[in-house]
């Protein structure tokens, strides 16, 4: 990994310091009442799903057959699987397309994006009738090949729990390392060049994999068709999801790094947040030079420019993509965290409404119904959310997942109370005592 | 012929699957079987943009200009297909559904102009497309066009996944949102329970004035042109809808009414199986697309670890800092 040079402060604020690789959050305590206040919902969403087990769907959402799609289809996951394509965004730009500076927030990105798509997991096994019918995946010869919702129930599992864990792997190898006992150390020494060997050749299934199933996610949408208003049914929908997804999945993750790092007062690194607010700039282009020239090529322009509700809706939803597109252009405002901070929140928002509308507000077919989300499907949507965002404090908290200095890496760190017996021999830092580092993974 | 279809796709995907190493090992009756398979595709296309109706295929005739609103269609609908009655607006006491749902496949309704005191029944169930959308989503075929062209939904298939309603552009199959094993409501043209016994749909054969009647596809088109020919200011627009709707159907529809009035949707003649398969189709065939990606990321995934490990082992001589993946 390359060595980030320090970035000059150009804006007299706290962008100094240099990420150099994953560490643990270790100052405070860990359940604040916020979090305690997260546990609760998601206890009460899990809880509401527990019974939802048992009940038929009708009373606990406001789906009709109309709109046979609630907000945990539409939203949990064609929405949020977007933000989670942190991995898929970062990764190709880090190992297809050699950024190798960012490598040290691939594990942030990873993070968040196995929480959703766990979560978004989750919440398809509790929206779906007739789950246990769902064993026919193990079946080939049952498949429907040119359906896409195969593609994605076949993909999206096996993406989160083989490839994306896969890549998750050493985070979690190297904590048992640090902490765990002698045995535990053997056994790893010895499966580490493992996972090493086979490292480089799993991950090409997690970049192609995601490709396929989040373009697929644009592909259901077109056995819609006009049900769906013009302005979004289009035969480039597929791309232009997968556009989206690249779009959340950096800006989210800008988002994400800087929320975090506001959180537990930590340092800002300019050269790679900048990097990522150039990438973000740049898929935001592409996504915008896609959509317009879609929106011609079908002679929809009149149409998304007639000013009625739909049109407007189209209007702010490109216009929240724009303003990042246009602003990050400038070294000025990526390198000032405030204004970098609100871009990449915009541009999360222009890219979670584009990925939302087309199932929800776009989505008309002739039958007059309403639908919107009942509490109980709200309160278990949300619940999911909040399942993820425990998951993801209790990870940063106990593994080396978000960006810093490796000099803030205390490896003596012990997790949940675990013995000290083994933190004794464990391998220190070396400028503390000056013996050399044992590898981990 | 669509039994032999499904077969063959679901083969596909097994080549597919297996990749070119399987295909190695494979030889001899999967590689034959392949050949055949693609020579069969290169003729007959999965989804073509304007399906053509088998010999065999079988239909049904509404004409709107006979139908009195009788209903004796829906009590031989709920009998032949054992549905309850929706009694929820009567009190208890009739069969009124407002539209098609979980305890309704088919339904007689009335349309009258607010204006004009123009009136009209239509009556809905599923159109059986030649090219169904709903099969064309359906992940596992839980729901399969059979021969005759009527479209079936097997609850041991089912995942209850919805994306048929979705899918549908005649909002046909419903879902039962008040069971706990919920099914796909929808009209089967009676297939199971008649159709394999030499039987018309029940509906038909309950029709009293003839409105709706039960024939092969081709000679039912020939005699709604030939009543369209005889009256033709009786018809609206002068066609059968349904003749190309979707890519076609096979339940054609006479009316004297405006056909969106009485809630049939303007639809465009290609299949939406087509629109929708026509790109994935070809990056999908055998893999090749996913396959060939991942090869070209393999590379230059290979190459950057390469980079990424040496300088990994330099970074980690100069600083003695454990680098991370
Ligand atoms: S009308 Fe709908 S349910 Fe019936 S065959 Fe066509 S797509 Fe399927
Ligand atoms: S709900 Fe059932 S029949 Fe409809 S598409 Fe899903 S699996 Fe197929």
């Amino acid at each position: 990994m390359t060595t980030t040079e320090p970035t000059a402060d150009k804006r007299g604020t706290t962008l100094i310091n240099h990420w150099q690789c994953g560490v643990p959050v270790t100052q405070g305590p860990v359940l604040t009442p916020f979090l305690l206040l997260l546990i609760g919902i998601a206890a009460l969403g899990l809880a509401l799903a527990a019974i939802r087990f048992f009940s038929p769907l009708g009373p606990f959402s406001g789906m009709n057959d109309v709109y046979a799609w609630g907000i945990w289809k539409t939203f949990n996951v064609m929405t949020l699987t977007a933000l989670g394509s942190g991995p898929l965004a970062l990764g190709m730009a880090a190992w297809v397309f050699n950024r190798q500076k960012l490598h040290v927030v691939m594990r942030t990105a990873l993070v968040s994006g196995f929480l959703f798509y766990a979560t978004g997991l989750i919440a398809l096994g509790f929206d779906v009738g007739r789950p246990w019918n769902f064993y026919s995946a193990l079946m080939p010869w049952r498949w429907n090949s040119e359906s896409a919702m195969l593609e994605i129930s076949i993909c999206m599992p096996l993406y989160c729990a083989v490839f994306l864990s896969f890549e998750i792997l050493p985070l979690i190898l190297e904590r048992v390392y640090y902490t765990g006992n002698e045995r535990a150390r053997v056994i790893l020494c010895r499966v580490a060049p493992m996972v090493r060997k086979a490292y480089p050749f799993v991950i090409v299934g997690a970049y192609v994999i995601p490709l396929m199933h989040q373009s697929s996610l644009g592909g259901l949408l077109l056995l819609a068709g006009t049900k769906m208003n013009p302005l979004w049914q289009s035969p480039v929908l597929p791309l232009l999801y997968l556009v989206a997804a690249a779009l959340c999945g950096f800006a989210f993750t800008i988002l994400l790094l800087m929320i975090v790092c506001l959180r537990y007062s930590r340092d800002l690194d300019a050269g790679i947040l900048a990097e990522l607010a150039n990438l973000l700039s740049g898929v935001c282009f592409v996504f915008l030079a896609v959509r317009l020239s879609d929106l011609i090529w079908r002679e929809q322009l009149r149409t998304a420019f007639a000013f009625d509700r739909m049109s407007l809706l189209f209007l702010v939803e490109s216009g929240l993509i724009l303003i990042p597109a246009l602003a990050l252009r400038f070294q000025r405002i990526r390198e000032t965290p405030r204004a970098l901070l609100n871009m990449s929140a915009l541009a999360c928002l222009g890219g979670m409404l584009y990925r939302f509308i087309p199932t929800s507000i776009a989505y008309m077919p002739a039958r007059s119904t309403a639908y919107f989300p009942s509490a109980p499907e709200l309160v278990m949507a949300a619940g999911y959310i909040a399942l993820g965002s425990v998951a993801f404090v209790l990870v940063i908290n106990y593994f080396a997942v978000l960006p810093g200095e490796a000099s803030a890496w205390n490896h003596t760190f012990r997790p949940f109370g675990w013995p000290r017996k083994a933190a004794e021999s464990s391998p220190v830092m070396p400028d503390a005592t000056g013996v050399t580092l044992e590898r981990g993974i | 012929m669509s039994v032999a279809l499904r077969r063959r796709q679901a083969f596909k995907v097994m080549i597919g699957l297996g990749g070119t190493a399987a295909s190695a090992m494979l030889p001899g009756p999967a590689q034959a079987e392949r050949t055949a398979a693609r020579s069969a595709e290169s003729t007959t296309e999965e989804h073509p943009a304007h399906p053509v109706a088998p010999p065999d295929a079988i239909a049904m005739l509404y004409d709107n200009t006979i139908c009195t609103g009788c209903k004796a269609c829906m009590p031989a609908c709920n009998e032949a297909n054992s549905l309850p009655t929706d009694t929820l607006l009567s009190g208890g006491i009739w069969d009124m559904p407002l539209g098609l749902n979980a305890k309704t496949k088919n339904i007689v309704e009335p349309y009258q102009d607010p204006q004009t005191d123009e009136f009209a029944f239509v009556k809905k169930q599923c159109m059986h497309c030649l090219d169904p959308a709903c099969v064309t989503g359906c992940l596992f075929g839980a729901l399969v066009k059979q021969d005759l062209g009527a479209v079936t939904w097997n609850s041991s298939l089912c995942i209850g996944c919805r994306y048929c309603e979705v899918a549908c552009p005649f909002e046909v199959p419903q879902f039962q949102w008040q069971n706990w094993n919920p099914k796909i409501v929808k009209c089967e043209f009676c297939y199971d329970q008649r159709l394999k016994e030499d039987l018309q749909p029940a509906c038909t054969a309950a029709c009293p004035t003839g409105t709706v009647i039960f024939g092969k596809r081709s000679d039912l088109l020939a005699q709604a042109k030939e009543r369209i020919s005889t009256a033709p200011d009786k018809y609206f627009e002068k066609r059968v809808y349904g003749e190309y709707e979707a890519g076609g159907t096979q339940v054609l529809y006479l009316s004297s009414v405006s056909l969106q009035k009485i809630g049939l949707p303007k639809l465009g003649s290609t299949s939406i199986g087509h629109y929708a398969t026509k790109v994935t189709s070809v990056i999908y065939k055998w893999l090749v697309g996913p396959v060939v990606v991942a090869g070209i990321f393999g590379f230059f995934i290979r190459r950057n670890w390469d980079r990424h490990e040496s300088e990994r082992l330099e970074h980690e001589e100069k600083t003695g800092y454990p680098d991370q993946l």
